[in-house]
């Protein structure tokens, strides 16, 4: 499911890239759906780390479910017409909180996990490295469009968002070797 | 006062450079906690393992007095009887009707009480079965060997209802007992020895108290050898349980340990 996931944001970002530079039209449209697909994985990925310590379904659910409503509204109020950031700003919030409850309940947990090399921590990790690093960006995504391009020649945005995109990558590629490694020694 | 696009858009970039920062501090904290965590696990299991060691140490300890008041059995009662035996029938004179009878009576009840002394032996051999007659029994079994020797007016007083303590605990708990007997036997040229096993408020509690030489209880504790005080202490709080021991020179001791029944 993770690598579908992957591949989906890679022909994303790929898009986005040739409708801007190319076609010269706003990519928005394509950030719109995809955000659905970021947040409909990521929560459920969360989902995923949170079993074991038998999370019940029904909050990942009602999360769902909030955050259609967010969405819808505010995709109404802004007539189909820009990016939702307002809701991608609250659910980088969400994930930040998921992150901490993650960490929250490894430390409570028992049972001793070398977390240095534990791929479930160190996805974590690239998760919150990027939805936490993003919060000031998102906030200010309105204001950062408008006027950034008058200051300087590049991006702020785009700079923030490469160092979080490497630092997320970063982790998650480690998380996978983590994994391997794990798959390779295990006798199942 | 204005600020200006530039400056909000450094301060931007700013906030975003710590709020990477922070997690990156908090993911440092999260590892450090787990090392503890990993070191105190680690703990636990060497605990554990001495525990264990402790634990079998005593059970050797305790087979070892057994073989060492058989060894001393065979020598003083046994040996005794068994050389008393030999020299009557080498005294035997056949021609001597009355004489041989006499010698083969005495002959007889001389074996009839090697016999009886064997089948004790034999008894008290099987270590492992004495404590788990239950404490109250071992240590009354253990009291019947001592009494024997006469040396000492021994009062032993213990309750009657069943005492609920583990096995681990009451093997712990009855080489407690025989150490402090035989620092008794060694060192308190005592006269007398009063031996108390109750149970109060969820404790087991043994208390031995003799009127004996008595010792500076500071100065034996601080010596790392010698009576094995520290042993006392040390093994009753391998069992979560307290050792006293009191005692005024020239006047006697007295050690109480106290365990509790459940942890």
């Amino acid at each position: 499911m993770f690598i579908p996931f992957l591949l989906l944001t890679c022909v994303t970002e790929l898009t986005g890239i040739y409708l801007r530079e190319f076609l010269h039209i706003r990519n928005y449209p394509i950030y719109n759906v995809y955000l659905l697909f970021e947040c409909g994985f990521t929560s459920y990925f969360f989902y995923y780390l949170y079993q074991p310590y038998n999370y019940p379904v029904k909050w990942l659910y009602t999360w769902y479910a909030i955050f259609m409503v967010i969405y819808l509204s505010e995709l109404f109020r802004l007539n189909f017409l820009n990016f939702p950031s307002a809701t991608a700003s609250i659910m980088s919030v969400v994930f930040v909180f998921a992150c901490l409850y993650f960490y929250y309940l490894k430390l409570k947990d028992e049972h001793f996990e070398p977390l240095l090399y534990s791929a479930s921590f160190w996805w974590v990790n690239g998760a919150l490295f990027f939805y936490f690093g993003s919060t000031a960006c998102n906030n200010f995504m309105d204001y950062l469009a408008s006027h950034e391009s008058i200051i300087y020649n590049k991006s702020i945005r785009y700079v923030i968002y490469n160092i979080l995109d490497i630092l997320m990558y970063a982790c998650w590629s480690y998380a996978f070797i983590c994994r391997y490694r794990q798959r390779k020694l295990s006798p199942l | 006062m204005q600020i200006s696009t530039k400056e909000v858009i450094s301060l931007i970039g700013l906030t975003s450079v710590i709020f990477l920062i922070a997690p990156l501090f908090l993911i440092l904290y999260v590892l450090s906690y787990n090392r503890r965590k990993k070191k105190h696990k680690e703990d636990t299991v060497t605990m554990q393992k001495n525990f264990e060691t402790e634990l079998l140490r005593t059970q050797m300890e305790v087979q070892e007095q057994t073989l060492k008041t058989v060894a001393y059995d065979l020598h003083d009662n046994i040996g005794q009887l068994l050389s008393l035996t030999t020299i009557t029938l080498s005294s035997v004179n056949i021609s001597d009707t009355e004489g041989t009878a006499e010698k083969l009576a005495l002959v007889e009840d001389l074996t009839m009480r090697s016999i009886k002394e064997v089948k004790a032996l034999s008894r008290l051999l099987h270590g492992e079965e004495i404590v788990s007659r239950g404490l109250a029994a071992a240590i009354d079994f253990e009291l019947q060997w001592l009494r024997r020797s006469d040396r000492f007016k021994i009062t032993y007083n213990h309750d009657q209802e069943v005492l609920n303590l583990d096995n681990i605990k009451e093997t712990i708990l009855f080489r407690l007992f025989q150490e402090i007997i035989n620092n008794i036997i060694q060192h308190a040229k005592a006269t007398e020895i009063n031996i108390d096993l109750k149970q109060t408020d969820g404790s087991c509690i043994l208390q031995i108290t003799d009127n004996g030489t008595g010792f500076n209880v500071d100065e034996a504790l601080s010596r790392k050898s010698g009576m094995g005080l520290h042993n006392i202490v040390k093994r009753s709080a391998m069992i979560q349980g307290t050792a006293d021991i009191n005692s005024t020179p020239a006047k006697g001791s007295t050690i109480t340990i106290k365990i509790p029944q459940h942890n």
